[in-house]
């Protein structure tokens, strides 16, 4: 007995590793490509990673940190320094470098000169096995009075001048130093005057000038700045209510025209499999082909304007999509959508309806319950959850359209958050603003869903 | 004894008279009903097909017939393929439709391999954290495009990964995933474990039961899974449009030139882009219910 129990309860602990093997896969590709880039995106429209630069006191990696300026901080350019890293360093992304050639030629007087000059300054004319340049000339400075080139005894530009050379001179390039430039700089933060050593990848230089500007930190902080550059557009405002209006606009009359839809398949006309796949096409046809789509229908030279043309309700045509006339745009968005997006809802009914008995439908019809009351009092309680369901997914859907509203408007004169979403990554280069109107979207949805759940919650709560 | 009887009858064919009355008026109702429905059903599908009618028109007609106006009443006339060839022979167009198969292919072959496995396990074991897990996969189903495309192109980016067909086919594979978890899943519960089972009480081993019996029954549903992916991610645009420069797809490609275009390219443009919907959807119309049915239970 007690064997029996001990190896019952052996089995018991065994856990079959099997089905965690095969979700693990998915699991896997969902963590990177889906929750880790949703982190990053809230990430990027709250937190600027190269908010400050941090400035050093000596022109080291290794050297104390001297203060912080903020990024867009005017500066001034005290010194220059090149330090010379090992060519393995030199080969590691965002490093900046400058290449120094030590040279050996003979100047215009016929004097032997030896000394070092930038790379900038020589074009390579030989390379050996190994790629290192041997041999090649001076550059011609275009739009310079001075045309002798300096050779530096070191690889600076501060440093003490070795010889001139003219321009077209030949060259033996005899070494080559890989150096990685830094500036001192001097800028104010708060009224307090900050002054250290940064690399030169950071600093904007203006020009010839001694002043120039960060161009970008080496920390981050968390920052308002996108939010507020969001909320500030002048396209947020109307973005946002054109959504909410078109979810409004949308749903209610998608929800009706999908039950109608779903009880004509119910109801197993002759014909029913062609009412089917008519009725679910919409599913697969793309946004933007829908877009263009009722585009052809309510251009100026469009199908509506040829039909009361040809009917003679008109004279001359009427212009629906234009800027004077932004309640026809909303109406072309809202049929538009309404014709593409139906189908999605009404397939989840129909599948909903076909768990729903059919005793339940044929006694409510012998009682004599008119359509009407069998819709509302039979129907509609038992689609619940697949309503509840469709409800969130339309939602959701909705504050994605984007190249309907393209398609319709050019996106200037109707638009909604996604278009600025789109907006704001492709014409203004900013991922950061954009990240925060996605972010914005995801918060509307995820709040929709939310209040959708508590609303039927409760309702339920007080059905009990 | 007849006295008693004739009574009887009496109302019993009174009865019957009225009953059949009553009938034939509910015939009537009924007839009037299905009618209605008929033509209920008529009016909706018009209200679907003659858009498409219209722009399939536009599609196959000569440029001037595109742009005349007031357009034709029965268009279709003059019939001809100029507007459809002058757009697939605009700049991006041939590019577009081969990037458009490369990345739907991709993502289809992908998210199957992904989510197959997954959708078995779901369906076939009973394991802690499995309503977990199905819930997960519909919560993140739930999440928009939108919000998705910004993020990765900044990583795409930084990895240098940017502007190219194989990130993009990653990205809509991640987007394809949750719906093909879940569909497989539900092919898969379709099948009676028995079956498996009875393969394997005659001397299958698990694999071979998997391999010869469950497979061949659950292949057309997987096609079904895949050809939907595939469709979804021909008709993506936003995502295409955010992760793509040169390299575009058809969507981003008409996009991207829409406000310049002439209106024979955008509607010949639209038409094309409508061609997978109106033949896969075709096939997979049965199995769109197990699809999103699912997503309800």
């Amino acid at each position: 007995m007690n064997e029996e129990k001990q190896s019952t309860q052996k089995k018991r602990k065994k856990i079959n590793w099997a089905p965690y093997w095969l979700i693990l896969p998915s699991l896997i590709y969902l963590a990177l490509f889906f929750i880790w880039p949703m982190f990053r995106g809230l990430g990027l429209a709250v937190y600027n990673d190269e908010a400050a630069l941090s400035l050093q006191t000596e022109p080291s990696r290794d050297a104390a940190t001297a203060g912080t300026l903020p990024q867009g901080t005017q500066v001034e350019i005290l010194d220059q320094q090149g330090n010379l890293i090992p060519p393995d360093e030199a080969g590691q992304a965002n490093v900046i470098t400058e290449v120094w050639y030590q040279i050996s030629a003979e100047d215009a007087d016929g004097n032997t000169v030896e000394g070092w000059v930038s790379e900038s300054r020589i074009r390579v004319r030989e390379e050996n096995e190994a790629g290192a340049p041997t041999a090649g000339s001076v550059r011609t400075r275009i739009g310079a009075g001075d045309t002798l080139t300096e050779v530096y005894s070191e690889p600076n530009e501060n440093a003490e001048v070795a010889g001139q050379l003219e321009a077209r001179a030949e060259v033996a390039i005899t070494d080559q130093s890989i150096l990685e430039i830094w500036y001192q700089v001097r800028g104010e933060d708060r009224n307090q005057t900050v002054e250290g050593w940064a690399q030169s990848r950071y600093i904007q230089v203006f020009g010839e000038t001694n002043t120039g500007r960060i161009d970008r930190g080496n920390t981050g902080q968390f920052t308002t700045e996108y939010l507020s550059k969001m909320v500030n557009d002048r396209f947020f405002w109307p973005a946002t209510i054109t959504t909410f209006l078109l979810m409004i606009l949308i749903i209610p009359v998608q929800f009706v025209l999908a039950i109608v839809m779903a009880l004509v398949i119910q109801a197993r006309l002759k014909g029913n499999s062609l009412f089917l796949y008519v009725f679910t096409i919409p599913l697969g046809i793309s946004e933007l082909a829908v877009g263009i789509l009722w585009f052809s229908i309510f251009t100026q030279s469009g199908f509506l304007n040829s039909f009361l043309q040809t009917t003679g309700l008109i004279n001359t045509p009427i212009t629906f999509l234009s800027a004077d006339t932004r309640y026809w745009i909303i109406i072309a968005i809202w049929l538009a959508e309404v014709w593409r997006a139906t189908s999605i809802v009404m397939v989840i009914v129909v599948s909903g309806l076909q768990a729903i008995s059919d005793e339940v439908l044929e006694a409510a019809e012998l009682f004599g319950a008119s359509l009407w009351q069998r819709v509302r009092h039979v129907i509609l309680p038992m689609l619940k959850p697949s309503l509840q369901v469709a409800l969130i997914l339309r939602t959701i859907l909705a504050l994605q359209v984007f190249a309907v509203v393209i398609a319709l408007s050019g996106g200037d004169v109707v638009t909604v958050l996604a278009n600025e979403t789109y907006r704001q990554y492709s014409e203004f280069r900013n991922a950061n603003v954009a990240a925060a109107y996605a972010g914005l979207i995801l918060l509307i949805s995820m709040g929709s869903a939310v209040i959708y759940l508590r609303m039927i919650r409760s309702q339920e709560e007080m059905a009990a | 004894m007849s006295t008693t009887i004739s009574p009887k009858n009496a109302v019993q064919v009174e009865a019957s008279a009225e009953v059949k009355a009553v009938h034939q008026q509910m015939l009537r109702q009924q007839r009037l009903n299905r009618a209605a429905t008929y033509a209920v059903a008529i009016l909706l599908v018009l209200w679907i097909l003659v858009p498409i009618y219209l722009i399939a028109s536009m599609a196959f007609t000569t440029p001037a017939a595109v742009r005349a106006y007031p357009k034709g009443v029965l268009p279709f006339i003059p019939f001809s393929f100029e507007t459809m060839n002058f757009f697939l022979q605009s700049e991006g167009i041939i590019p577009g439709v081969i990037n458009s198969i490369i990345v739907a292919i991709i993502t289809l072959v992908l998210s199957t391999l992904i989510a197959a496995p997954a959708g078995y396990a779901t369906s076939r074991f009973l394991f802690p954290g499995r309503d977990f897990y199905r819930l997960s996969v519909l919560a993140v189903r739930a999440f928009p495009i939108v919000v998705l495309s910004i993020p990765l192109a900044v990583v795409f980016i930084n990895l240098g990964m940017y502007d190219s067909v194989y990130s993009l086919a990653l990205m809509h594979t991640a987007l394809a995933l949750p719906t093909t978890i879940l569909v497989i899943g539900s092919v898969f519960a379709s099948i009676p474990f028995e079956l498996e089972e009875a393969a394997q009480v005659f001397g299958c081993t698990p694999f071979e039961a998997f391999r010869h019996v469950v497979l061949p029954l659950v292949l057309p549903g997987i096609a079904a899974a895949a050809v939907f992916t595939f469709v979804m991610s021909w008709n993506e645009v936003f995502a295409a449009s955010i992760l793509t420069v040169q390299n575009r797809t058809l969507p981003a490609q008409v996009l991207a030139v829409l406000g310049q275009s002439s209106e024979p390219y955008q509607f010949a443009g639209a038409f094309f882009m409508m061609i997978p919907a109106l033949i896969f959807i075709f096939f997979i119309r049965r199995y769109l219910f197990n699809m999103w049915g699912q997503v309800s239970k």
